[in-house]
């Protein structure tokens, strides 16, 4: 590694790519050594599926969806974006349509930082790095649905594709004469999805502002009753240092809503081509994505008006099972079952004896149910978080590994990044994209699979970039009629 | 010579059939038509004739195939004899069960822990350690289309039941491996949910900023368990439809702690650019101001015994990130200096900014209700929500009539309230709905080994004496 | 090794429970729950940086701990909330905390719910169970009560 001198009289002076990774990653040989250990049958099964799913070798092997063809259509939100992400990891062609001054997520950066965003090598425009990340092989296209000639264009798709996917306030497409009910007619076998925060339709439907603003994430963690359940009590921290309802820091109801709409168009699909022969209209908010995934709460309140209360990084349905402070971080360590409780306990009190003793003796402590009233919450953690103080994250992990115990470390992401597990199986990859250069991203889960796994073809994408390409693909229009439409600001 | 004039007729006064009323009715109308909830139970199911295998335990593989279920597929959840489901023992603070597990323990309830992991689910039990339980799981293979199971990687394979083995029995099949981390060194590693977001990075980006005293706090619910579940249910679909073109199954593996990197949004690139590790931002927002949570003075109901009416309803979302929005907001909270200094979007976004921004914000809030801030806020034309709790949402009027909170009459427990279930996917066509919560352990065994699989009842007698079922 | 998170209060035993978020970063009086001492203790990012130091009797104190037990008289508990030995712990899912499995026979809108134990039993061979909870005849006192509550006008849609 070469050596370089920078001086840093400004805060932009550091903002230099960082090596990837810093040390490299595993090898196959001593992962081996790590199968070994449970066995021969281990050793050769987990061999065999590397040889199998293995992540390099995705890009030899077919795609899922090959065929279906998405417009996405939504702006601002992540929801739509991650849901036709999905969609176009595993195989689907997917275009996204923005307006003529392109998706306002585009221009979206960490505290305004312009410096934290990427200027492509073609038109050098800014993008920020929230739609870059979530812009996976996608096609960019502009179109002004606003002008009705822009809406003939849009039309005249309608045939030509499966599925459209959109997130306009409540009955905008309709009265623009793209909603359901008019592009069912051009083309029945038509999936459309709305995506949103709280439906379109109810007393509490989206809305915009005075002003037109839309109603962005986190609505769908506030009306679900997600945020008033996370945080920590003020009895441990003060109301403005963390004792209050907490918000997610990802837009985790836009993801949620995402792959849900993803699952239902999917399912959509299959009805389509196996029983109906035709599309049909899907309706999936934020807010209601994740009260589905709120574990038992609105239930429990229907059970026992218990209103589910904020525990902060401890759960209050299982005992261990939270992260609590140690010497470098936070530790994670979980163990709900006897089994797991009694090797914790032998565990630390290699290090601290009076762990044990506390633990163990005490008749509160012995049933499993029992352990998870909260006067048993408050001790255990006590006395886990007594142990932890003195030691470092990777030492934590390692005496609890020898245990069998599903323990980590809370990671940063730089942390992420580096993790020998993560490295090794590429959770986190550079991708050599031809418009924005190298880039860090993180790749899809879907990606380990014997026959179709998902992948990632680029990332990001100039502004209208595909417009001649995919203008004169589907719709025959060439590069000097192209031109004109841009004059007269349809496209 | 006169013509006689004919009245107009207008187009929507003319009667038609009911599609032609589709049409004209008015937006609102029309959806409440095509997604009404009465209606659920009329329409057809998507996944009708898919039969899939749950070998699940806790939430994160059960709930991939609680999606199936959801939409129509028959489900066979399988789990160890007379104990079930880890999950099941799960309850808040210990206190809230339905009861019965199964007659050998009558005093242990499921935790409503387990809820909405295994809805319209068919509950039969297995010992898979067991050399009969090959056998059985080979005939429940021929039958079905496809099994999620999340045991230690070589566990399946040891007990003759792994990809490789199904593979030769059922060409088709579709195999599910959901686990914490998946092949690589840290593949026999056990996973939960917390650890998903402690150590993929999500709940590095959660809570407030060090620098206020804050830590990072976990979601509430196991919100990596449910979303890496969902998204295993995009494969596998994905991986049905293929199927259909080529008839060949396939495996999926699949790790839950990627799902919580994959949440984090730009922070991967922005630390493989430019070296920023993205740090927690409490209940702001690092990209739109104003656009985020702040304290009231007041809470809405000051005299309710129940402390989390009492004391924490007081936090409103106020959204405000436009131009517009943001001088309208200025004016109304009385700081249209505020306006003067941060006319730009930028300029707002600036951490200092921010904190002047919310901190006049919760100054003007301090000496007001909750409701009274939503509605100074909504009043004058801006996006303003109440933080809503659990209590909240069931009497949502929104949520009751677009089915969201539904009663219904579980078939074994009685009367149970269902959570989002029907409108997480509202499809006109084939609406996902629940039938029942989950059932005790070994409800079907004779449905399934006696009806399904044909064995004679004195065979499943016999099973069930030695301890196999 | 000095025990921080816990002060074991040797004049009676009492184990006082100091939980890690509270008291990571923090500085004042800490009274036993078990008896009247004080101790002073300084805390920062989880070290004793100074304490715990045993106050003088009668001296004012800051905070009570949220839970104690006493290892040496069987564990007797000072659960939170207890007047003058522990501070209550507010953050609670509702006004009555039970740590135990609630009995529940009816949901918040009147009708039956199978929430207590024993049940008694009612699968057949292998655990079958059909798809009906028979009312009538496995709780009977439950419907009764229901026929009176649905005669009272108490059962509601929601």
């Amino acid at each position: 590694m070469t050596k370089e001198e920078i001086e840093i009289k400004d805060p932009k002076d550091v903002l230099r790519p960082r090596p990837w990774p810093v040390t490299p990653p595993a090898t196959l040989e001593e992962a081996k050594e790590i199968y070994r250990k449970r066995g021969p049958e281990a050793l050769d099964y987990v061999v065999w599926l590397e040889e199998i799913l293995g992540y390099e070798k995705r890009f030899t092997k077919p795609e899922a969806l090959t065929g279906i063809r998405v417009l996405d259509v939504g702006i601002w939100r992540l929801s739509n974006a991650f849901c036709s992400s999905l969609l176009a990891e595993l195989g689907a062609e997917v275009i996204k349509i923005e307006p003529p001054t392109g998706d306002p997520l585009r221009y979206l950066t960490p505290f305004g930082r312009e410096e934290y965003m990427l200027r492509d090598n073609v038109k050098g425009e800014l993008c920020g790095l929230e739609f870059i990340h979530e812009m996976r092989n996608k096609y960019s296209v502009t179109l002004n649905l606003e002008h009705p000639e822009g809406r003939e264009l849009f039309k005249k798709l309608i045939p030509q594709v499966d599925i459209v996917i959109e997130n306009y306030p409540p009955g905008y497409f309709d009265q623009l004469g793209i909603g359901y009910r008019q592009l069912s007619k051009i083309n029945p076998r038509l999936i459309y999805c709305w995506i949103g925060i709280l439906g379109q339709w109810g007393p509490m439907k989206d809305r915009v502002s005075k002003f037109g603003q839309w109603m962005l994430e986190p609505f769908g963690q506030v009306a679900c009753s997600f945020v008033h359940n996370t945080g920590y009590p003020p009895d441990f921290l003060p109301r403005g240092s963390g004792g209050d309802p907490t918000r997610s820091g990802a837009y985790i109801a836009d993801l949620v809503a995402g792959e849900q709409a993803a699952v239902n168009i999917l399912a959509a699909l299959w009805y389509r081509d196996e029983v109906s022969g035709k599309g049909q209209f899907i309706e999936v908010t934020a807010a209601e994505a994740l009260m589905e995934i709120l574990d038992f709460d609105i239930s429990w309140y229907a059970f026992n008006r218990s209103i589910k209360a904020r525990t902060g990084s401890w759960d209050p349905n299982l005992n261990q099972y939270a992260w609590n402070p140690c010497k470098d971080g936070y530790m994670m360590i979980g163990g709900q079952s006897d089994r797991l409780w009694y090797r914790i306990g032998m565990c630390i009190s290699r290090d601290f004896p009076q762990f044990e003793r506390l633990i163990s003796e005490d008749p509160l402590l012995k049933e499993m149910a029992a352990r998870n009233a909260l006067e048993a919450l408050i001790k255990t953690y006590t006395l886990t978080t007594m142990w932890l103080r003195n030691i470092t994250r990777d030492q934590a992990e390692e005496k609890l590994m020898e245990y069998e115990i599903a323990a980590g470390p809370l990671q940063y992401l730089d942390e992420v990044a580096e993790y020998y597990h993560f490295k090794y199986r590429k959770y986190i990859d550079i991708i050599e994209d031809e418009y924005y250069g190298p880039i860090l991203y993180c790749t899809p889960p879907l990606a380990y699979q014997h026959r179709t796994p998902a992948r990632v073809k680029w990332l990001g994408r100039p502004l209208g970039i595909d417009n001649e390409h995919i203008y004169s693909k589907y719709l025959g229009i060439g590069p000097t009629q192209l031109r004109e439409l841009k004059e007269k600001g349809i496209i | 010579m006169r013509e006689k004039v004919k009245p107009e007729i207008k187009f929507e006064d003319i009667p038609g059939p009911e599609e032609l009323e589709l049409e004209k009715m008015p937006f609102e109308e029309y959806c409440r038509k095509i997604f009404d909830p009465k209606k659920t139970f009329e329409k057809p199911e998507a996944l009708k004739g898919i039969r899939w295998l749950s070998c699940t335990m806790y939430i994160f593989t059960p709930h991939s195939v609680s999606n199936l279920a959801e939409l129509g597929a028959e489900c066979i959840k399988i789990e160890m004899p007379r104990v079930g489901d880890p999950m099941r023992h799960t309850s808040p603070f210990n206190e809230a069960y339905l009861y019965p597990l199964h007659d050998t323990r009558p005093l242990t309830g499921t935790g409503l822990g387990f809820m909405n992991a295994n809805l319209n689910e068919y509950f039969i039990t297995l010992d898979y350690h067991r050399p009969e339980a090959r056998e059985i799981v080979y005939n429940l293979v021929r039958m079905s289309d496809g099994l999620t199971e999340c045991y230690r990687p070589g566990t399946f394979y040891r007990w003759g039941i792994g990809y490789k083995q199904l593979m030769e029995i059922n060409p088709r099949f579709i195999y599910v491996w959901g686990g914490g981390f998946g092949y690589g060194p840290k593949v026999f590693g056990g996973s939960y949910d917390i650890l998903g977001q402690a150590q993929g990075g999500l709940a590095s980006i959660t809570g407030f900023h060090e620098d206020f005293g804050g830590h990072p706090v976990k979601h509430t619910n196991w919100v990596i368990d449910w979303y890496s579940g969902t998204m295993i249910t995009v494969g596998i679909l994905a991986a049905l439809y293929w199927r259909r073109k080529t008839g060949l199954g396939t495996m999926i593996e699949f790790s839950q702690v990627h799902c919580s990197t994959r949440a984090c949004g730009y922070g991967i690139p922005l630390y493989g650019r430019f070296g920023i590790v993205r740090q927690r931002w409490g209940n702001w927002d690092t990209q739109l101001c104003v656009h985020g949570i702040i304290r009231t003075g007041k809470s809405d109901y000051p005299d309710d015994p129940n402390p989390q009416l009492r004391e924490e309803a007081r936090y409103v979302m106020v959204s405000a990130f436009q131009d517009q929005d943001f001088r309208e907001l200025c004016y109304v909270i009385g700081r249209p200096d505020l306006w003067e200094k941060y006319k730009t979007h930028k300029e707002r976004l600036k951490p200092e900014a921010q904190m002047e921004i919310y901190g006049a914000l919760e100054q003007w809030a301090a000496d007001k209700t909750r409701s009274e801030v939503v509605e100074i806020l909504t009043n004058a034309g801006l996006l303003a929500m109440p933080v809503m709790n659990d209590k909240e949402v069931y009497e949502c009027q929104h949520f009751r009539e677009r089915g969201t909170i539904r009663w219904i009459e579980d078939p074994i427990f009685g009367d149970v309230l269902v959570q989002g279930g029907f409108s997480v996917g509202m499809l006109s066509e084939t609406p996902r709905r629940v039938r029942w919560v989950w059932r005790p352990v070994g409800a079907d065994n004779i449905r399934v080994y006696h009806e399904l699989l044909g064995y004679p009842i004195s065979k499943i007698k016999e099973w069930y004496e030695k301890g196999i079922i | 090794m000095t025990l921080t998170e816990i002060i074991w209060c040797k004049y009676c035993n009492t184990v006082n429970y100091l939980d890690p978020y509270t008291f990571w970063n923090w500085k004042g009086k800490v009274k036993c729950a078990g008896c009247d001492r004080v101790y002073y203790v300084h805390i920062i990012q989880g070290f004793y940086y100074e304490g715990p130091k045993e106050m003088p009797p009668g001296e004012p104190y800051d905070i009570m701990p949220l839970y104690a037990d006493k290892p040496l008289d069987g564990y007797e508990r000072f659960r939170p909330g207890t007047p003058g030995k522990t501070r209550p712990y507010t953050c609670l899912p509702r006004e009555i905390y039970l740590g135990k499995a609630d009995v529940v026979k009816f949901s918040i809108r009147g009708r039956p719910v199978r929430g207590w134990a024993p049940q008694p039993p009612s699968s057949g061979l292998a655990g079958s169970q059909g798809f009906k909870w028979d009312i009538e005849k496995l709780a009977p006192d439950v419907w009764k009560e229901y026929q009176v509550k649905l005669r009272k006008g108490e059962v509601r849609e929601w």
